[in-house]
This record gives structure tokens, C-alpha cells and sequence, in this order.
């Protein structure tokens, strides 16, 4: 036995520095942008402080994207464990038709109707992550046939109408910081509820997959799931957990949604899935699963959100946000590939010794 | 007559080991040409020099039809010379037809010909007296219909050579007896086939010539008939037992696990007792059922009849994570797909197999790498740190991290299902050193091995296995690979 190894041969298989700052590149494209805005922003306005970058703004930003951050989270979960859920939108919308017709025609209270908008969510995603731990179809045939159950459940249920409110969820989105004023425009600072219930769920969801078991658990059934079976975890199990967790950010989500429009109505959630896989995306996840965390996706949350807002300073037409928005994914997520492999190439030419297999020159 | 093929001092190196020396071997038309050697022995990479995916070393010569020539896949493909190797490589929705024909469409015009393929495909059926519809859907079929599938491939293209490895690996006696049957016809046409078998049985049934390989070296040749099968076995061992690893023993203790007669996932009838401090071999060919026992064992396959015992306890074992409460450890053949998470670090690996017998909720990355450190300095893993991804070790350090892994869960029995597979002379010696050191701490271990010198050289005991069944115990005193040999090739049931 060798007793013990060379010390330059240890350290040469250090992790790089792009290992480890796993979100370095989507970071350092979102400052990019983030600079590039602003510096058009100066010219344009010829040196006045870019608005782009004002309190108010930012603020702005963080209203838009925390319902979609919020399921972003549970994307993210979902994603690493190798699954994935197109069905999140329409959910959503389901959700908010359930609540609203709560509220306002079946007369059971706030409460209630809440937590059945959100039992019906974890109830409806628990029912596909049941399919999906058991039948071996991919999730994302069982979540598209979910979406579009959940499209027509919804359309039943408020009869293809939508559900007017009274405001009654409206202690969701009261200021929590009424008065503040912006000192760069002068306009009205505003911190919702729900924007802080969306970095709690933040929060949770990144202790969640970084310092328990459970999340250890998901990122080893994402990697392998074989090689999880086979080290006693439960990957039924976990499956299926992992798309009722996503069930109770989804309700949750959408009763905020609901209260920001006070409407109940099928196109609340549209493009919900697509704008939170990309956003999970950007972020790092991969869609194989078994990589990916929580931080990654705030990048990608963020950066997804202020995309649309930027091209809105710039006075540019709504159609270009989306040509944007598509270029960003493609760039951000290229470029995660390319600087990993940039990684991989340094840290393998590091090494001394590379990991030669001899097993073919065994001649069975 | 003039040979087809023929290799004149043929070797082949790869980094750091000699898989064939010095191979002199000929084959003639319309004759069956065995090769037989343990696992191990370089019949594998004899095929693969045949089928142009290797190329022999500088100095030795490859002769088709009497000329010289350099092989590649393609040109060997195109001067007739099929493989047809054990794992098979169908299309496994299309048709016999579509599947013989594949890169090779017979076309009128631009537009397929299906009516001509047809009637080929009909007609070499027919020739092999086979009961296949070229309609035939390929997946349907049972793994013998689709070697004969892949046989008249052979003739539809006037083939001139086929090789065929294990052929009968897993099959129905009934199914052995109709690919000798196409065999014998296949030869009448003058195609020469290359042979490859455990099964001395069809060695002897099929075969006109058999050459004999040891260790990457030419044993022997000999005309298949007169020839006994001892003296056959008796060329294919006979290595310097000397040679071997020298194991330190260690004193075997009580009982700690013990297996009734179980039976499931392909395997019947398997009892034995296993000590504390011993290491029990399973020997036997590929395809005899050891795996499949070790997956019932370890509850990530079904036991349908029978009963384990640890420490003279009764368990009921279905699912992994009840084994490893029960301090059960299994080291699984192929670590790349069923033992690592290769996108993860050494730490998210070593702590992966014990959250079972964890109760806390929460866990702390820093304590994972203080672990996985731990077991880097204990078991000599070549890493900078435990944050590096397993992906970027080599396989035996790859192998120690699965080591490290099961070492993580205090467990007692050891079951290591071909422990040294695929890594370098000196990684092996380090397992081996670690296993002894398991012994020493009142640990078993159940030990899985197709390489002959590791069975003897590790075992106390050795089980030999054929067709899912027990054919042979074997006491250390009379451990050889002669016996061994003997057992798993003609055993029957214990």
C-alpha cells in the first residue's frame, strides 16, 4: 500500500476555481446585463441616474417575480430529484378559481377558501407525484396531462368565466413600508407580504436541500437512482414527496397571485411553467437532474424578472422582451456548459495521474 | 486447404497490461474454430483485433484469404467478417427484416426494395430451417431467435467469417440445441466460424478445432477430435498458484449470517453459513447466478422462498434499506452505474449509504467532508479534497469511495460482487488489504469473483454456482482452479 501521497499529487486535483462557484457564470452574466442596462440607461437620458437602478424599481422587480420565485423553489427540488412540472401553471390558475369561487360564491370565508385553493394543490400534485413514483412514464408526460386536466377543471368549475373578489385578500399585498419614498424618483416604496413570504420560502428551500438529510436524499436520487435503492433510500417515496412539497408552494403561490389581480381566472398562471423552468435553468439545475440549488435559482429568478422590466425602460417594444428572454436562457445555460468544461479540462490536465480505465484491456 | 483468416504472432498492449502475447491462430473455410480460456484469458480482445476495433501491436501480421491486411470495423465488415458479440445490438422495434437489412437496404431506384429483401430473408430463414416471419417484430423475440436473427444477417451477406462470443450465454437447452443445429448448417455453406464458450459441452458438439488461451499466451491447439476434456481443462488452468496474492488468515469466528434455502430472481435452493472473520467465494461462469443471488440477499431483488438469518435472527430483507439496518454492505459489480453517484463529491457519496441509520433531521455539509476526509486518509483515495466529483478518480479509487461508503455504516457482512473489477495491480492489493482488515475486526464477507487468483487467493471457502443453482463447496484445504473449473463447467445441483 502507498503510504500516503505525494503532497503536490494531492492538491493538483483540487476543485478550480469555477467548481467552486458553482453560480459564478450566471452571476457574473446577470451583473453583465445588469450594467450593460444602466450604462444605455446614462446615455440615453444623457447622465441622469439610470431609473433602471432606482429603490423603487428594484422593489418593482421583487413584486414580479416572487410568485413565480415561490414555485421556482419547488421547480428547482423537483428538477434536482430528475423530475420536472408542467402541469404548475394551470395549477395555479386552478387554484385561484378555487379560492376566488371560495371568497366569493360558496361564502366560506377567507380562511377556508384559502386552505382548499391550497389542498386542492397538494392534493392534485401528490396525485401525480403518486403516478410518477410508480409508473415508469416520464413526469413529463404525467405533468403535461395533468396541465391539461387542470385547464379543464378550472374552465368547469368557473364555467369558462371569471371570478370577481372584493379585495378580500388584499392584507396580502398591503405595504408593509407605506410611506417610504424613493429618494431617487420620489415615488411610493412598496414591500408586500408576499414578498417576504417568498424569500422565506427561499430560505427554507435552501436549508431544505443543503443542510438536511432530506435534501441530500433528493440531490442522491436525481444523480443515481439505482445507486440510491441500493443505499436503502426510499426513491418512491421520495418522488412523491418531492411533487406534494411542490403542491404547497404552488397553492401558495397562487392565492398571492390571486390577490395582486383580486380575480380569479384561467390565465393566471399561463406560462408559469415555462417562465419557472428557465428560471431553474439559468440557475444551474440541470434537466437530467441530481445538480442544482436554491441560490442558483434567485440568480435566475432575478435575472429572468428584470429582463422584461429593462426592455420596459428602454421604451422598447414588448415584442423584443421575448427574443431577449430566449437569448438570455440559451446564453446563460451555454455558458454554464462551457465553463464547466473549461473546469473539467483544467482539472484534469492538473493531474498527475488520470483516470486511465484498464478494464478493456482485461479480454473478457 | 488454405486458411481464411490467419494471425501470424499477433500481441496487443494496453497501458500497462499484455492482453495477448505472441497469438498465432488460423481458421478455415467451413470449419468451427473453439476458443476456450477463463475469464480473463484475452479471448475478448482476440475477437475485437478480428473485428478491426483494435489493432495488434507493431510486429505481428493479420492475413485474409492469404493477404496482408490492416483491419478496421469497416473493412473487416466488408471483407465478410461478422461478430457477433454477446451483448446484443438490435433494433429492438423493427422487424427480422428491417434488422438484417439495417445500413444495408436493398433500394430500386431510390425507393426500398421490400419485396427482394423479403424474399432473401425468407430464403436463408428457410436454409436454417428457423420458424421466423421476416414480419417478426425483434423485441418480441427470446434472446436465441435474435442470434439467429443476426446469423442469417451473416448469410443474406455472403459472409465469409462469423464470429459468435458466448453465444449461448443464458439459453434454454432446447434453444443450445437448435443454434448448434444452425451452426453445423451455417459451416456446410463454407463459412468459417470463430467459436467462443464456457460451455465445454458445445465445444465438444460443435467444434472441429479448438485453440486454448492463458493469461494472453497460446496455450495450446488441438483437432477436436480424440481430444478429453480433461486434458482441456488441465490447459485452460494450471497457473503457478505461487504467483497469487498471499492473504494473511485471520481466525473465523461464529455464525453471522446464514442462508435456507432461497430461491428467487433466477436462483433456487441456495443454503450456506457464513462466519464471523471468513471469507466465502462464489465462483462460477458469467450468467450462473451470482449477482442475481447477491441482489436477493440484499433485498433489492425478491426472495421467493427460503429464509436469511443474521446473527441468529430471521430477517425479512425487502428492500435495501432494511439490509443495511441490518448491518448488511453490498459492493455492487458495476460501481460506475449502481454503486456511485459520479456528478456528486466524495463527501455526498461516502455519507449517502448511512443516512439510514441516522435520526437527526438536519446534517452539515462541513461534518460530510470531515467524514469523507476521514476515510481519504484512512483508505489512501487519491484526492485533492472530498469536494472532488468521484467522476474525475480513477476506478480504483472510484471502487474505494464505494468502500468508503458501505466502511461509513458500520456494517458486518460484506458482500463484494467483483471487488477488483477493471482496476490497476496496485489498487488491487490495496482492497485486498482493506477486506483482510475488515476480517480482522469479526467481519464476513461474501465475495463474488469471476477471476480465478482472486478466488483463491481471498477465499476460506468457495461456492461454486451454475444455472442458478449450487453445484459445488469447495473447504479451503482443496480450493484449485482445477476444481473450481471442474465444478462450474459440469456440476450438477448440491
Amino acid at each position: 500500500m502507498s503510504a500516503g501521497t505525494p503532497p503536490e499529487e494531492r492538491n493538483a486535483s483540487a476543485p478550480s476555481l469555477f467548481k467552486q462557484h458553482e453560480n459564478l457564470t450566471v452571476t457574473a452574466i446577470f451583473a453583465g446585463f445588469v450594467v450593460i442596462i444602466a450604462l444605455l440607461q446614462l446615455i440615453i437620458t444623457g447622465g441622469k441616474y439610470p431609473t433602471f437602478l432606482s429603490p423603487v424599481n428594484i422593489l418593482n422587480i421583487l413584486q414580479q417575480v416572487s410568485v413565480p420565485g415561490m414555485v421556482a423553489v419547488g421547480m428547482t427540488m423537483v428538477m434536482i430529484s430528475g423530475g420536472i412540472d408542467l402541469s404548475v401553471g394551470m395549477l395555479a390558475s386552478l387554484v385561484s378559481i378555487v379560492t376566488a369561487l371560495g371568497v366569493s360564491k360558496w361564502q366560506l370565508g377567507t380562511a377556508t377558501s384559502i386552505l382548499l385553493g391550497i389542498a386542492t394543490a397538494i392534493v392534485l400534485e401528490t396525485l401525480m407525484g403518486f403516478i410518477i413514483s410508480r409508473v415508469k412514464v416520464e413526469p413529463f408526460i404525467i405533468t403535461l396531462g395533468g396541465m391539461i386536466t387542470f385547464q379543464g377543471i378550472a374552465l368547469l368549475l368557473c364555467n369558462s368565466r371569471e371570478v370577481i373578489m372584493n379585495g378580500e385578500l388584499d392584507f396580502i399585498k398591503t405595504n408593509l413600508i407605506a410611506g417610504a419614498k424613493d429618494p431617487v424618483t420620489g415615488l411610493n416604496l412598496i414591500i408586500p407580504p408576499y414578498a417576504l413570504v417568498f424569500f422565506l420560502i427561499a430560505l427554507l428551500g435552501g436549508i431544505l436541500l443543503k443542510f438536511t438529510k432530506y435534501g441530500r436524499r433528493i440531490y442522491a436520487v436525481g444523480n443515481n437512482s439505482t445507486a440510491a435503492f441500493l443505499a436503502g433510500i426510499n426513491v418512491k417515496s421520495m418522488r412523491l414527496s418531492v411533487y406534494a412539497s411542490m403542491g404547497l408552494l404552488v397553492g401558495v403561490a397562487a392565492v398571492c397571485l390571486l390577490s395582486r389581480i383580486n380575480t380569479g381566472i384561467i390565465t393566471l398562471g399561463q406560462n408559469l411553467e415555462i417562465d419557472t423552468i428557465a428560471m431553474v435553468v439559468i440557475g444551474g439545475t440541470a434537466l437530467k437532474g441530481g445538480k442544482g440549488n436554491v441560490v442558483g435559482t434567485l440568480i435566475g429568478v432575478f435575472f429572468l424578472g428584470s429582463i422584461g422590466n429593462a426592455m420596459n425602460m428602454l421604451r422598447l417594444p414588448s415584442e423584443v422582451q421575448f427574443v431577449a428572454k430566449g437569448m438570455v436562457i440559451v446564453v446563460a445555460v451555454s455558458a454554464g456548459h462551457v465553463s464547466s468544461a473549461i473546469s473539467e479540462f483544467m482539472s484534469r490536465h492538473a493531474e498527475p495521474t488520470p483516470a486511465v480505465e484498464t478494464a478493456d484491456a482485461k479480454g473478457r | 486447404m488454405r486458411p481464411i483468416l490467419r494471425l501470424d504472432h499477433v500481441s496487443k498492449s494496453f497501458v500497462g497490461v499484455k492482453a495477448l502475447q505472441n497469438i498465432s491462430f488460423d481458421l478455415r473455410p467451413g470449419e468451427v474454430h473453439c476458443l476456450c480460456g477463463e475469464n480473463g484469458a484475452g479471448k475478448s480482445t482476440l475477437i475485437k483485433i478480428l473485428s478491426g476495433a483494435h489493432q495488434p501491436d507493431a510486429g505481428g501480421d493479420i492475413y485474409f484469404e492469404g493477404e496482408k491486411v490492416t483491419l478496421n470495423p469497416h473493412l473487416a465488415l466488408d471483407l465478410g467478417i461478422q461478430t457477433i458479440y454477446q451483448e446484443h445490438i438490435v433494433f429492438d422495434s423493427l422487424s427480422v427484416m428491417e434488422n438484417i437489412f439495417m445500413g444495408l437496404e436493398v433500394a430500386k431506384k431510390g425507393f426500398l426494395d421490400r419485396r427482394e429483401m423479403r424474399n432473401q430473408t425468407v430464403e436463408v430463414l428457410r436454409y436454417l430451417k428457423s420458424d421466423l416471419s421476416p414480419e417478426t417484430i425483434m423485441g418480441r423475440l427470446s434472446s436465441g431467435q435474435q442470434k439467429t436473427v443476426e446469423i442469417a444477417k451473416g448469410l443474406v451477406f455472403k459472409r465469409k467469417v462469423i464470429i459468435l462470443d458466448e453465444p449461448t450465454a443464458s439459453y434454454s437447452a432446447a434453444e443450445i440445441d437448435n443454434l448448434l443445429e444452425i451452426i453445423q448448417a451455417v459451416k456446410k455453406s463454407g463459412i468459417g466460424i470463430i467459436y467462443i464458450s464456457h460451455h465445454l459441452d458445445e465445444v465438444f458438439r460443435v467444434g472441429d478445432r479448438v485453440t486454448v488461451l492463458r493469461d494472453g499466451r497460446k496455450v495450446s491447439q488441438y483437432d477436436i477430435e480424440g481430444l478429453s476434456k480433461t486434458q482441456l481443462i488441465k490447459d485452460m488452468v494450471g497457473r503457478d498458484p505461487s504467483t497469487f496474492y498471499q492473504r494473511e488468515s485471520v481466525p473465523i469466528g461464529e455464525v453471522i449470517f446464514e442462508a435456507r434455502n432461497v430461491s428467487g430472481n433466477g436462483v433456487r435452493n441456495i443454503s450456506f453459513q457464513l462466519h464471523r472473520g471468513e471469507v466465502l467465494g462464489f465462483a462460477g461462469m458469467m450468467g450462473s447466478g451470482r449477482s442475481e443471488l447477491m441482489e436477493v440477499l440484499f433485498g433489492s431483488a425478491r426472495l421467493d422462498a427460503g429464509e436469511i438469518w443474521i446473527k441468529g435472527r430471521l430477517v425479512r430483507h425487502a428492500t435495501p434499506k432494511a439490509s443495511i439496518k441490518n448491518k448488511m454492505c453490498f459492493i455492487t459489480e458495476d460501481r460506475q452505474n449502481t454503486g456511485l453517484f459520479l456528478e456528486q463529491t466524495i463527501a455526498q457519496n461516502v455519507i449517502v449509504a448511512n443516512l439510514v441509520n441516522t435520526r437527526a433531521f438536519f446534517a452539515s455539509p462541513g461534518q460530510d467532508v470531515e467524514v469523507a476526509d476521514g476515510f481519504i486518509r484512512r483508505l489512501f483515495i487519491k484526492a485533492g479534497n472530498a469536494k472532488v466529483r468521484v467522476l474525475n478518480l480513477s476506478g480504483g479509487n472510484q471502487q474505494k469511495v464505494v468502500l468508503a461508503k458501505w466502511f461509513n455504516t458500520n456494517g458486518e457482512v460484506f458482500i463484494f460482487d467483483e471487488p477488483t473489477r477493471g482496476i490497476d495491480v496496485n489498487s488491487k492489493q490495496e482492497i485486498y488489504q482493506l477486506m483482510v482488515s475488515l476480517l480482522k475486526q469479526g467481519k464476513a464477507i461474501i465475495m463474488v469473483s469471476s477471476e480465478m487468483p482472486e478466488v483463491i487467493s481471498m477465499s476460506d471457502r468457495v461456492i461454486v454456482m451454475k444455472d442458478g443453482e449450487m453445484v459445488g463447496k469447495i473447504e479451503k484445504q482443496d480450493i484449485s482452479e482445477e476444481n473450481i473449473l471442474v465444478h462450474s463447467i459440469g456440476g450438477k445441483a448440491v
